[in-house]
């Protein structure tokens, strides 16, 4: 081809993306004419984004931030669950040799509370964050796939209520949290515990998958014209970061747990030495899931705290590219170190010197994002309310947490407390100073986008400070047990050992951790009926999802809005553009580009439907009587199979929907007849 | 009279291919995902070999071969036909893309077929591999790998089935014909995920 040739192929194809893009244009409407054609519009969008209500509604109700919120209540009460075990467990070791828990309750409780912190209450509430708020942040009228999006809800709650049913059975999974064969294998765990833990994983694992594929589609797809990736909150890249750390790593999960499921119900040999197995694949498939899942609940805790130093340092982000950098950085970095787990197995010392280097490393991004948000804060005048005040005490918490990590990092420091109470102390300062703290800072911010009233601030105070102090003093002397060579994961211990008062005073400061929490839950049943009224923007906050009223209309957004910069409501200006011509009558939404966000679609929201129920009882009948007979797979797989096809064929109206709308066409914009190509 | 600049979608189409449309995103998202799987799957396998000596393993009766590789007959049956049925997707991919419906619908016939046919041949494949699930590590995982690829021939063929079924009798909207697009990514997928599986499976015992 000669270079004339190209020149004007360049241009047929630019010409053609300009007749593409002509399609979405910049035009003018007097604001009167504006205000009288939202007035009649506004009873329109609710009868046509109305939700089904009581029974039906609890089973077809796709509304994102319904589905959002029952996510958020029932990971709070598994994390109440899983606080009531907690605290089974410091009491049985306020004191040598005491007998308030058997072995092997203890076992159990030790396990269940580990797994429903980790799968039950973390991952699932700080991604149920980001399914009600991303929407919001970006401007959409709901999530990219809201089906599915309830699908993933129904298959977490069987999940969870699955592992509770064994619980209180008797038969809990007893192997601890992550379930390490031989130990969880057929030969030394006979019976149905730790299969409830294997299939329990398969639940939460694809809910979470389910979820990340959400979120993604959302932050990509359906972001406010203007919206490009260099203005997208921080809020918003935590989630996407996370996200795509889930479909990373859970697939390394699935397999393990698979091939542990399989090894106990068919007799597979993944794990069995003596036919060729090996033990330590699994704990290399657990932790290269394991690892990354630290960051899973990590990363959307970061994405917490920016928005609400934004909003109570009153200025705007100090290096937002570094920001967000440094959450990438942190997402790849964090497939990098599942090794450090495993130092006390044999790994090649090349294969420690490089995880114990990777381990070092990830501390790099974190103390980026943490200057950040000290330079950030510098000198500018604060407004410590509750959330700011959650936020104060995850840089104390987590910094002290991210220490002790830098220290197990290193090789013979972490053979000498392997499986130690410095471990314990470790992990629930970066967990729950890493995530728990800045996930209460943000219930206290966002509560009164989700419901129209403020929590109580004399409360929260209360709540704060119960919180900090009582944590301080249950998991800070642990680090000095461990040191001591306390083991993690005993039922009880000698008096000789010396042990006692440290555990004491844990034990004591374990039940001030939960008076704060108790405050939390009395605090949130009183706002919902007394608490003062809130108004759109009650902390004067700069993104998107403050620009609605409170609680949202179910339909977001009536106009969705033109965002022009980072901070889209500090700047935006009065006669700012608004996106018109989007459907009244039928569930819709704006898709726009991946990078720039120009309008590309308008994309059909699916509305409620009893199918995502359907499939997710389809997979659990594939799932719990699959412990039992793998015959129960074959049964599940088709009653999944016709529900996803009653899915597929499902919305009888479809057509004559679409064949009335075509035609249709918003009459309520006047154009001015030269029509400029938009330049949003 | 004060004025409000306004962005006009009314014009924007509902349904475009690739990119544009979030069901595509869904759907190579829901890929990576099984990529994924598939990676660490692959890593299981070459793991595991670290524990023989021979790989596969030598079978214990004296009267079956020594050294027993995987049998070659199905499995290369199976990418040829799989391979072959590209062509068909292909075609209905472009069909789709031009509005050819004609085209479309018998592209999805054939691959449905060649989706049944591959599900066939993949049974016999089990037994080309000597050892069953449960006689060894070799077994198990060779067994996963092969079923679990087979799970996904079965989700493709019943998909393709059921878009099939809904092009002959309903009208092929924009919708659907997006939907032709992204099986066929599917599709395309799902064959070269085998061309891997293929190779490890039954050449990299023969290298050594």
């Amino acid at each position: 081809m000669s270079h004339e040739e190209e020149q004007k192929d360049l241009v047929s194809h630019k010409k053609a993306q300009k007749a593409q893009e002509r399609k979405a244009f910049r035009t003018t409407i007097a604001d009167d004419d504006l205000e009288a054609a939202m007035e009649g519009e506004r009873q329109e969008l609710e009868r046509t984004w109305a939700r089904p209500t009581g029974i039906r509604g609890w089973f077809t109700d796709t509304d994102h931030k319904v589905i959002a919120m029952r996510y958020i209540k029932t990971a709070f009460v598994f994390f109440i669950f899983g606080g009531i075990e907690a605290a089974l467990m410091r009491i049985q070791l306020s004191r040598p040799n005491n007998h308030f828990l058997s072995p092997d309750q203890y076992n159990q409780i030790f396990t269940v509370h580990g797994t429903t912190m980790m799968f039950l209450f973390a991952v699932p509430i700080v991604t149920a964050m980001g399914i009600y708020l991303v929407p919001l942040m970006v401007g959409a009228r709901d999530v990219a796939f809201p089906r599915l999006n309830l699908f993933g809800y129904f298959i977490y709650l069987i999940g969870g209520i699955f592992l509770y049913t064994g619980f209180v059975l008797n038969t809990g999974p007893d192997a601890g949290w992550f379930a390490y064969v031989p130990l969880s294998g057929p030969a030394y765990s006979p019976g149905k515990r730790v299969d409830i833990w294997a299939q329990m994983i398969t639940f939460t694992e694809i809910s979470a998958l389910v979820g990340a594929i959400v979120v993604i589609g959302t932050a990509f797809k359906m972001r406010a014209p203007g919206m490009t990736l260099n203005r997208l909150p921080l809020f918003v890249w935590a989630q996407v970061v996370t996200s795509f750390m889930i479909i990373f790593a859970m697939p390394a999960v699935m397999l393990a747990s698979g091939f542990l499921a399989s090894d106990r119900l068919i007799d597979t040999h993944f794990f069995n030495p003596a036919e060729g197995g090996d033990a330590i694949l699994y704990q290399h498939l657990f932790w290269f899931f394991g690892h990354p899942e630290v960051y899973i609940i990590f990363i959307p805790a970061l994405g917490f705290i920016s928005p609400i130093i934004v909003t109570f340092a009153r200025r705007k982000i100090f290096g937002y590219l570094a920001l967000v950098l440094s959450l990438i950085s942190t997402g790849f970095i964090g497939f990098g170190l599942w090794v450090h787990h495993m130092f006390a197995t044999p790994i090649p010392q090349l294969g420690q010197s490089f995880f114990s280097a990777a381990s070092m490393m990830i501390a790099i991004p974190s103390g980026v994002q943490i200057f950040c948000w000290i330079a950030t804060l510098w000198g500018s005048k604060l407004n410590i309310k509750t959330p700011l005040l959650f936020v104060l005490g995850f840089f104390a918490i987590f910094v002290l947490g991210g220490l002790t990590g830098v220290m197990l990092a290193s090789v013979p420091l972490d053979l000498q407390i392997h499986d130690t109470f410095f471990v314990v102390a470790h992990l629930h300062y970066v967990l729950i100073g890493g995530s728990v703290f800045p996930l209460f800072g943000a219930l206290y911010y966002w509560f009164p986008k989700w419901t129209g009233r403020m929590l109580s601030e004399r409360a929260g105070r209360w709540n704060f400070w119960l919180m900090f102090i009582g944590f301080n003093l249950v998991f800070f002397p642990m680090h000095q047990l461990g040191l001591n060579g306390m083991p993690r994961r005993v039922y009880t211990y000698l008096p000789e050992t010396g042990w006692g008062t440290l555990n004491l005073i844990a034990s004591i400061g374990a039940f001030i951790l939960a008076s704060g929490v108790a405050v939390f839950v009395v605090n949130v049943v009183w706002a919902r009926r007394a608490g003062i009224v809130a108004g759109a923007n009650p902390w004067k906050a700069d993104s998107l999802e403050w620009s609605i009223p409170s609680p949202p209309p179910n339909y977001n957004f009536h106009n969705i809005p033109v965002v022009q910069g980072r901070y889209p409501i500090w700047q935006m200006t009065v006669d700012a553009p608004v996106v018109r011509g989007l459907s009244t009558t039928k569930r819709e939404t704006l898709v726009t580009s991946v990078m720039d966000a120009q309008p590309e679609l308008r994309f059909d929201i699916p509305g409620p439907s009893i199918w995502p129920l359907m499939v997710a009882l389809g997979a659990t009948v594939a799932l719990i009587p699959g412990i039992f007979t793998p015959w129960a797979f074959l049964v599940g797989a088709i009653l999944t199979g016709a529900a996803l096809t009653a899915w597929f064929f499902g919305d009888p109206n479809y057509e004559n929907k679409t064949a009335r709308e075509t035609g249709e066409r918003s009459e309520t914009v006047s154009r001015t007849p030269e029509l400029q190509p938009k330049e949003v | 009279m004060t004025t409000r600049a306004v962005i006009d979608v009314t014009e924007l189409p509902r349904h475009e291919f690739d990119t544009y449309d979030p069901v595509w995103w869904g759907n190579n998202l829901l890929l990576a995902i099984e990529t994924s799987m598939f990676a660490i799957l692959i890593a299981t396998y070459f793991y595991l070999r670290q524990n023989f000596q021979l790989w596969p393993p030598p079978v214990a009766q004296l009267t079956a071969t020594l050294r027993p590789l995987p049998e070659l007959g199905y499995g290369t049956a199976n990418t040829i036909l799989l391979l072959l049925g590209c062509i068909p997707m292909v075609l209905a991919d472009l069909a789709a893309r031009r509005g050819d419906r004609r085209t479309s619908e018998i592209g999805l016939v054939i691959c449905a077929i060649c989706g049944f046919g591959a599900i066939v041949l993949r049974s016999f494949e089990y037994s080309a591999v000597y050892f069953r699930w449960d006689s060894n590590a070799y077994g198990s995982v060779v067994w996963f790998m092969l079923g679990m690829h087979m799970l996904h021939l079965m989700i493709l063929t019943t998909e393709t089935v059921l878009l099939a079924i809904w092009i002959f009798n309903r009208e092929y909207d924009m919708k659907h014909r997006v939907d032709i697009v992204t099986v066929a990514v599917y599709w395309y997928w799902v064959v070269a995920i085998w061309l891997f599986l293929y190779a490890i499976i039954y050449f990299t015992p023969r290298l050594g």
